[in-house]
């Protein structure tokens, strides 16, 4: 896998059909909105209209069965690049394709195949219990009776709903409520499934228990191919195969997570030692193997540094190295996760980089 | 049709979960009926002259106003209304992720509603016969088609009102003033001759006015559908007309609301 700038994958929308294997097939995919004024200002400039990009030249693809992860802050587009493959927001330019089909001329067939998860529980009939929930999907999706109220009673199961399929869904924990809108995208077997941040609202233990069920049964044994928003490095790291950087609007880069980390030139390490080390390291500061060193004395008589080290695992032996020759007391050393923040920066700053070469 | 049929399940499971409002509901509409009862029988001496070509009986002809007014309400307000709930609670979006047409979703959405209101007007009808109200139940069949009709020219009303929902996240006074208007000069509650000749004209530009007075000669004159036919051909105009207005417009909104990307918010 490697990191890939935008402009680098670019392709006209006529020069690639979507391959049979794609699941998503994105070319130079753009859209934008209208920014809302205030009444005084439309008064004074009624005809004036000021955009704002959402999504700017996207171009990527998604093979059949991947699980991606979409990783961006908040306003990064991701809800929108959603929303366009969802039907539901029509694109400026560009083309989006979903299994081979165009998501403004065959919105129908889009739809057949891909299911956004729609994480709001509001979005469910409260006052219906969930297995009516589901029964008015299935009937919505065209399945027949008797094999909707099958699988209805699959989903059930599969979501871990079985017992409270009879109980009203407003009685439902917020945890429940989020297994139940997945098993009514899953109603159809749709091929793609969309979700959007479907974490934002458990508490970490659900989150996690939420994570094992889409890579185990989702991705898994329903064999879906997944697209995961998230904001949360972590949850992209830990389920997706590959992930997109979406930063204000632009498809910043397409990777393993794990690449794009590595690609970026280097990973945050902690330090923690008995007494300053940057003497220790200042070779290795000269040599381009450790950058951005923060030191400072903690309560307990120890001190911790951060630092950025180059190179993957042959940079922190080195570090390991150096501070063994200096007879440095060292308590612990560790590899400090990567914040989305820390992810879009060094992304930013590489490409700046590249360009500026 | 089953996905329409499914949502207007979805609407009724969900109504029928808070019984109380139904029974309350259906309880209002015979505590309205006792007073107008007793009050068009007090109006009687003075309406006879002006009603006589539509059956001379004053109940009689509010209860046929009262009940067409009922469904009038609900095409008008129930679209817009209830996309504008749904758009809010998310069901909407929901929806439109499924396999269902965005027709048979609008459809679905307000069929309970009309379903709803055909229950109360037959619980109307019921008790205004009791009443002693001289309606011709032999002439239901000819009564329904123009009700039919009624509803088909004033559906339109219900969906500009529901494409300013989807395009402004409003439906302004539309429902309101439609209401208001048709009320006050369609003929609900007294014939169109009593109001000023300049107001008459005015009525002569609501389609309630024609399916009323040809509601009125069908059920309570016991008049053929052939005899109110130039009423019925105006008031089939109406709705022909409105409704081809109203689903151009309907469909602009849609896509406005698409490309603003504010198709699911409220």
């Amino acid at each position: 896998m490697s990191v890939v700038a935008p402009g680098a994958h670019t392709v006209s929308p006529a020069a690639r059909i979507p391959l049979a294997g794609e699941a998503i097939h994105l070319a130079g995919l753009t859209k934008r909105f209208v920014v809302r004024r205030s009444l005084g200002a439309a008064l004074r400039q009624p005809f004036l209209r000021q955009w704002s990009p959402a999504l700017v030249d996207i171009s990527c693809t998604i093979e059949d069965g991947e699980f991606f992860g979409l990783l961006g802050p908040n306003g990064a587009g991701k809800t929108t690049l959603f929303k366009v493959l969802a039907t539901l927001v029509l694109p400026d330019g560009g083309s989006a394709a979903v299994g081979g089909y165009d998501v403004i001329r065959q919105a129908n067939q889009v739809r057949k195949i891909l299911a956004p998860v729609i994480t709001d529980d509001r979005s469910l009939y409260w006052r219906l219990t969930a297995r009516e929930n589901l029964e008015l999907y299935a009937r919505l999706q065209d399945l027949p009776e008797e094999a909707g109220r099958r699988r209805v009673s699959e989903l059930l199961d599969a979501v871990g709903l079985c017992d409270a399929g009879s109980k009203m869904v407003g009685a439902f924990s917020s945890g429940m409520k989020q297994r139940l809108l997945i098993a009514r995208a899953l109603v159809a077997r749709p091929r793609i499934l969309l979700l959007d941040e479907p974490t934002r609202s458990l508490d970490p233990l659900s989150a996690r228990t939420f994570r094992a069920f889409l890579r185990e049964e989702i991705s898994g044994r329903q064999g879906c191919t997944v697209l995961l928003a998230t904001h949360n490095t972590e949850e992209a790291l830990e389920l997706c195969g590959r992930v997109g950087v979406l930063h204000q609007g632009k498809l910043l880069a397409v990777g393993s997570a794990a690449d794009l980390i590595r690609q970026m030139g280097s990973e945050r390490y902690r330090l923690w030692t008995r007494c300053p080390v940057p003497g220790s390291l200042a070779a290795l500061e000269r040599e381009g193997v450790v950058d951005g060193i923060v030191s400072q004395p903690d309560a307990e008589g120890w001190t911790r540094t951060e630092m950025d080290v180059a190179g993957g695992l042959e940079g922190a032996a080195k570090v390991i190295d150096a501070l063994g020759r200096a007879g440095a007391s060292v308590g612990r050393f560790e590899s400090v996760p990567r914040t989305l923040a820390d992810l879009i920066e060094g992304i930013i700053d590489r490409r700046r980089r590249s360009s500026d070469a | 049709m089953r996905r329409m049929l499914a949502l207007v399940r979805a609407s009724w499971l969900t109504a029928a979960s808070y019984r109380l409002n139904m029974l309350v509901s259906l309880v209002s509409l015979l505590m309205m009926v006792i007073p107008v009862y007793f009050v068009a029988g007090a109006l009687q001496p003075v309406m006879a002259d002006s009603i006589a070509g539509q059956g001379g009986e004053y109940f009689g002809f509010l209860l046929v106003g009262i009940i067409t007014l009922m469904f009038l309400t609900t095409a008008v307000t129930s679209l817009p209304t209830a996309l504008g709930s749904s758009i809010a609670s998310g069901t909407f979006e929901a929806l439109l992720g499924t396999r269902a047409r965005l027709g048979e979703i609008v459809a679905g959405t307000v069929g309970y509603a009309f379903i709803w209101t055909a229950v109360r007007a037959l619980l109307l009808l019921v008790v205004g016969l009791a009443l002693g109200a001289p309606l011709m139940g032999e002439r239901s069949p000819a009564a329904l088609l123009i009700l039919g009709l009624i509803i088909l020219a004033y559906i339109p009303f219900g969906l500009l009102a529901a494409a300013g929902v989807l395009a402004f996240k409003t439906s302004g006074s539309l429902p309101a003033a439609v209401l208001t208007v048709s009320g006050l000069l369609g003929g609900v509650y007294y014939p169109t001759q009593v109001i000023p000749s300049w107001l008459q004209d005015l009525s002569m530009a609501v389609p309630l006015t024609y399916g009323l007075r040809a509601l009125r000669a069908v059920v309570l004159e016991g008049g053929s559908l052939r005899a109110s036919a130039p009423d019925l051909a105006v008031l089939s105009g109406f709705a022909l007309a409105l409704f081809g207005l109203s689903l151009y417009v309907f469909t602009l909104a849609v896509r406005h609301a698409k490309g603003s990307g504010t198709l699911a918010q409220y």
